[in-house]
């Protein structure tokens, strides 16, 4: 009997997808209500806190069914935002089956639907579930007929269920053992394992999580990384449960993890294949891609000596996530810094996060940019992903920049206000499908230099929180851009250079002109704030001199309080970044760094 | 030589800039005489006494809300305790309370220099400050004052005041020379947040002066007074030559003073000359009269270090400046590469002058000497 069940759980943010994965945990007795933590699946705080899971995990489930059969689940957590995709993908291939859970109060979401369609591609059974059926404002009904027409099911096929009271749920059991296939057992194929996950542990280095396609894996077996024909041996191979598992093999169709004194997570590398060294399999499994960070930006610790911390912080985080690059790079106006790559704009924000509140070092980051091809007037094509380092115009035949394919899901009401922000971020309509439930899904091209600030912030706002955003990339294309200087006593300050579209230019060189001048104390001396293209100004402002700042008392008690106060400024000096003569304050840089975009 | 600090904290009603300590009570005015003076006698016999006292000064609050019984009955408390060699006792008064009556009894209870509280002559003003006077007592007083045969005496005057134009400054400083003061205080005003115009500045409903608007008026004055002989000695302080304040001068030089009387601080060296203790009463009357206000509320421990950077700071205030030679010998400090180019840097910006060792600010560099002064301590 094949009673091996390997699924995962489709579901966008907010819509019960851990909630409901808790209760699947609990109903099984895989924990106890004593272990039952909210939420097990996500252990960071920050994805607590965010709701959403940021890296997958997968956890075994001994399922009794009410006839006594006992059936093996494989839960397999998916990572839910836009930046993952790729991460989703092989998540799904890791499985058979796929819950896709819709909040029934709310309708389906274009991370969803992206992540749905995956799962269909993959031939993945796909069992609906309409979550959150407790509430009085769900609508089965409406939400049921949206997911008729996206998957063409049968209305009677989708299962009702309420992850916080367990209604549902028994049926839910049954239904992944009747619908999910189980997974195909060749065991006397060569191996061929697929890294869905991995994690680093400080004692027993990289953790690699597995779904064996074929074959069997073995403890103390010497197998390889495909991707880059490393060996190892696997010191311990075993379950996935609250705790690791040891066994004495894995075979196909199981889901486990596999221990090799793997050092650097960068060897274990998602979406690669595992085989043994000996008899191995030749090809890999397909699909394969290295992480290619799309977003760029410079992390700076605020006060220099914190450089050191910040390497180690990044490096410790770089092993917990192998998609995050980084190397060192050297500010004129921000000091020693990195500059780091990211998947995208969430993944982006949570490395920011994570080394604030993990590491508890501040830092300064720069306004994230994309890569861009830049083809020279010699005829050669350079990467450029800081805009300092973008040539002067004189060299530059073409800039090419990236683009993506952007679908965002409405309530039709939004529509207007939808439109006009991608019109405003220079997008190209494509088109837009009206939905059951009064919703919309509207397509733009849109260059992803003008999603990375801060479109997605300015779309939830734009949409009292409503609408919910997809993107792919798609390719490069020609556009006519220029890098906008600012200088400041003629000196550029390098912080502040930014990529952006010819007729943005002046604006926004306008607008960092004015917030510069607004946030930048005088100066013993007069202060020319620039923006520049190329050697053109294109908007100024001064700073005037100082002129009076004496304090006009000073007796007795004054004395110590201004002591105070001079022992507080001087450290503010510290902190100050320096260009040319001009002391610039840390909220400064913040301040025009987080300029959005309609500032800018 | 030290001197003594004695805080009145009584006022008819709260002025919209001040941040002293003060009530707008009346009635425990005795009271509180009496628990002063067992303040001060509290220090007979201590380390305090070793040195004689060259100053004594009345401040608050409003000092002439006592009467001349009630400063005498002071006066006569700290001649038992202290050891005096009296060079000004100075009391700060309002307009509205002097009389030459009044004057000729603080005299005899031994003042010898008046501290005027007349801020502006302008009814606008005065309303926009919250005093308690119209210009026309402050005239009145005036005029007693120049007559009264007092050493000395000094009008407080305030600068800068929003709404307040250069002409309007100089109408003030005409009238204050028409009574030829020997002494003024002329302060930039600062709004400080626990006070009237604080809250007013939080609610947006004014603004703080504008620095080159300010800039104007402390040249106005500079140059006013300075061309009637009033010559500017610190940021806001100016004197006919001899008549410079003696006690507030101790202050920026690191002498020993000693407070007295609710939120009072004093300052004290230790014996070597190796570090010094600031430390205040707690600002609350009602804790001061039941006795346990005279206890050390606040005190710091200041470091030979910590006191370089206040001498340099209050020294770059006065026209006298640092003298760098003094500053190693007596506070171990020594200015660094850095700071010494800093200094020939300011030099040939003429915002500094160097004369030997000493190092003063030209009235370019006293205008901005927070920040010249920061530099040289960062």
């Amino acid at each position: 009997m094949n009673n091996i069940r390997n699924f995962c759980i489709i579901a966008h943010i907010d819509h019960g997808k851990s909630t409901l994965a808790d209760r699947l945990l609990q109903m099984t007795g895989t924990i106890s209500e004593r272990e039952m933590q909210e939420q097990v699946l996500d252990d960071m705080d920050l994805e607590r806190e965010r709701g959403i899971t940021i890296k997958s995990h997968a956890i075994k489930i001994d399922y009794k069914r009410p006839n006594g059969e006992v059936y093996n689940f494989n839960l397999i957590d998916t990572p839910g935002h836009v930046d993952f995709a790729y991460e989703v993908s092989r998540a799904l291939k890791a499985c058979e089956g796929a819950i896709l859970v819709v909040d029934a109060t709310q309708g389906i979401e274009a991370q969803t639907i992206s992540n749905l369609y995956q799962a269909i591609e993959q031939n993945l059974e796909i069992i609906p579930v309409l979550n959150k059926i407790d509430l009085p404002s769900s609508d089965p009904e409406g939400v049921g007929q949206q997911i008729v027409d996206l998957i063409g099911c049968e209305f009677e096929e989708i299962l009702t269920v309420s992850g916080k009271t367990g209604e549902g749920v028994p049926e839910l059991l049954e239904a992944i053992v009747e619908r999910v296939p189980g997974p195909a057992q060749e065991v006397d194929k060569p191996l061929r394992a697929l890294i869905f996950d991995s994690v680093f542990n400080t004692y027993r280095g990289s953790v690699a999580y597995v779904r064996v396609m074929q074959g069997v894996l073995r403890k103390g077996d010497l197998f390889k990384f495909m991707a880059n024909k490393e060996e190892y041996n696997a010191e311990e191979i075993g379950y996935l449960r609250m705790n690791y598992q040891p066994t004495k093999e894995l075979k196909a169709g199981e889901v486990g993890y596999v221990i090799g004194s793997v050092k650097s997570l960068q060897d274990v590398r998602v979406g690669d294949t595992i085989t043994t060294v000996k008899d191995g399999a030749t090809t890999p499994i397909p699909g394969y891609q290295e992480a290619k960070p799309m977003v760029f930006s410079g992390i700076y610790p605020t006060s220099s000596e914190d450089f050191e911390d910040l390497r180690s912080a990044l490096e410790k985080l770089q092993l917990n996530d192998a998609s995050l690059t980084y190397e060192p790079e050297t500010s004129k106006a921000l000091g020693f810094g990195f500059r780091a790559g990211f998947l995208g704009l969430l993944h982006m924000e949570i490395v920011q996060e994570r080394l604030d509140r993990e590491f508890d070092i501040d830092i300064i980051t720069t306004v994230p940019n994309v890569k861009y091809e830049v083809k020279l007037e010699e005829g050669k094509t350079i990467s450029v992903d800081n805009p300092s380092q973008m040539p002067d115009v004189g060299k530059i035949d073409t800039i090419f920049e990236p683009y993506i394919k952007a679908s965002i899901i409405t309530p039709a009401d939004f529509i207007g206000p939808i439109m006009k922000l991608c019109q405003e971020r220079r997008g190209i309509y494509i088109n837009q499908m009206f939905m059951q439930n009064n919703r919309v899904e509207i397509t733009y091209e849109l260059p992803m230099a003008e999603v990375v600030f801060d479109f997605y912030d300015k779309l939830k706002s734009g949409t009292r929180g409503y609408a919910s955003l997809d993107y792919e990339f798609i390719e490069y294309r020609k556009g006519d851009l220029v890098r906008l200087d600012i200088l400041l006593n003629a000196e550029q300050v390098d912080a502040l250079s930014s990529i952006t579209h010819r007729e943005k230019a002046y604006y926004q060189g306008r607008r960092v002109c004015a917030k510069l001048k607004e946030l930048i104390p005088r100066q013993q001396f007069e202060v020319a704030v620039q923006a520049a293209i190329g050697s053109r100004i294109i908007a100024r402002d001064s700073i005037r001199a100082l002129r009076k700042d004496v304090t006009a008392k000073c007796y007795g008690g004054d004395i110590s309080r201004k002591r105070k106060l001079l022992e507080k400024q001087k450290e503010g000096k510290k902190r100050m970044k320096q260009v040319g003569a001009v002391e610039i304050p840390q909220e400064a840089f913040l301040a025009v760094l987080s300029m959005d975009e309609d500032d800018r | 030589m030290s001197g003594l600090y004695i805080h009145i904290p009584f006022c008819k009603q709260a002025c919209s800039y001040c941040d002293f300590y003060f009530v707008t009570r009346q009635n425990e005015k005795q009271n509180f005489v009496d628990q002063l003076i067992s303040e001060i006698r509290s220090k007979k016999d201590s380390e305090f006494n070793k040195e004689k006292i060259k100053t004594i000064y009345f401040g608050g609050g409003t000092p002439s809300l006592l009467s001349p019984l009630q400063i005498e009955n002071i006066m006569q408390e700290i001649e038992q305790v202290f050891d005096l060699d009296l060079k000004e006792v100075t009391l700060e008064m309002n307009p509205d309370d002097v009389t030459s009556d009044y004057l000729r009894g603080l005299k005899e209870a031994g003042i010898t220099r008046s501290s005027m509280g007349v801020q502006s002559f302008d009814e606008n003003l005065l309303r926009f400050m919250n005093r308690a006077h119209s210009r026309e007592e402050a005239l009145a007083c005036l005029d007693i004052l120049s007559n009264s045969g007092m050493d000395s005496f000094t009008v407080d005057l305030i600068y800068g005041n929003p709404g307040q134009t250069p002409e309007m400054l100089e109408k003030d400083i005409d009238t204050l020379l028409g009574f030829d003061p020997p002494h003024v205080s002329a302060y930039s005003l600062t709004i400080e947040p626990r006070t009237r115009l604080g809250k007013q500045l939080e609610l947006g409903r004014i603004l703080e002066p504008e620095d080159d608007k300010v800039a104007v008026h402390f040249d106005l004055v500079v140059d006013k007074l300075g061309a009637a002989g009033i010559k500017q000695y610190e940021v806001s302080n100016y004197a006919r030559t001899g008549h410079e304040a003696v006690h507030n001068s101790a202050y920026w030089s690191h002498e020993n003073y000693l407070g007295f009387g609710p939120g009072a601080h004093s300052f004290w060296w230790n014996e070597d000359k190796s570090s010094a203790r600031r430390w205040s009463n707690e600002p609350d009357l009602k804790k001061y009269l039941s006795g346990s206000g005279n206890q050390f509320f606040e005190e710091e421990h200041l470091t030979l270090s910590d006191l370089a950077e206040e001498r340099i700071m209050l020294g770059l205030r006065t026209v006298v400046g640092i003298d760098i030679e003094a500053l190693k010998s007596e506070y171990g400090h020594d200015f660094g590469e850095k700071h010494r180019k800093y200094i020939s840097e300011k030099e040939s910006e003429g915002k500094l002058k160097r004369e030997n060792s000493r190092v003063y600010l030209t009235r370019e560099g006293l205008k901005i000497s927070d920040a010249i002064v920061l530099d040289l301590i960062s």
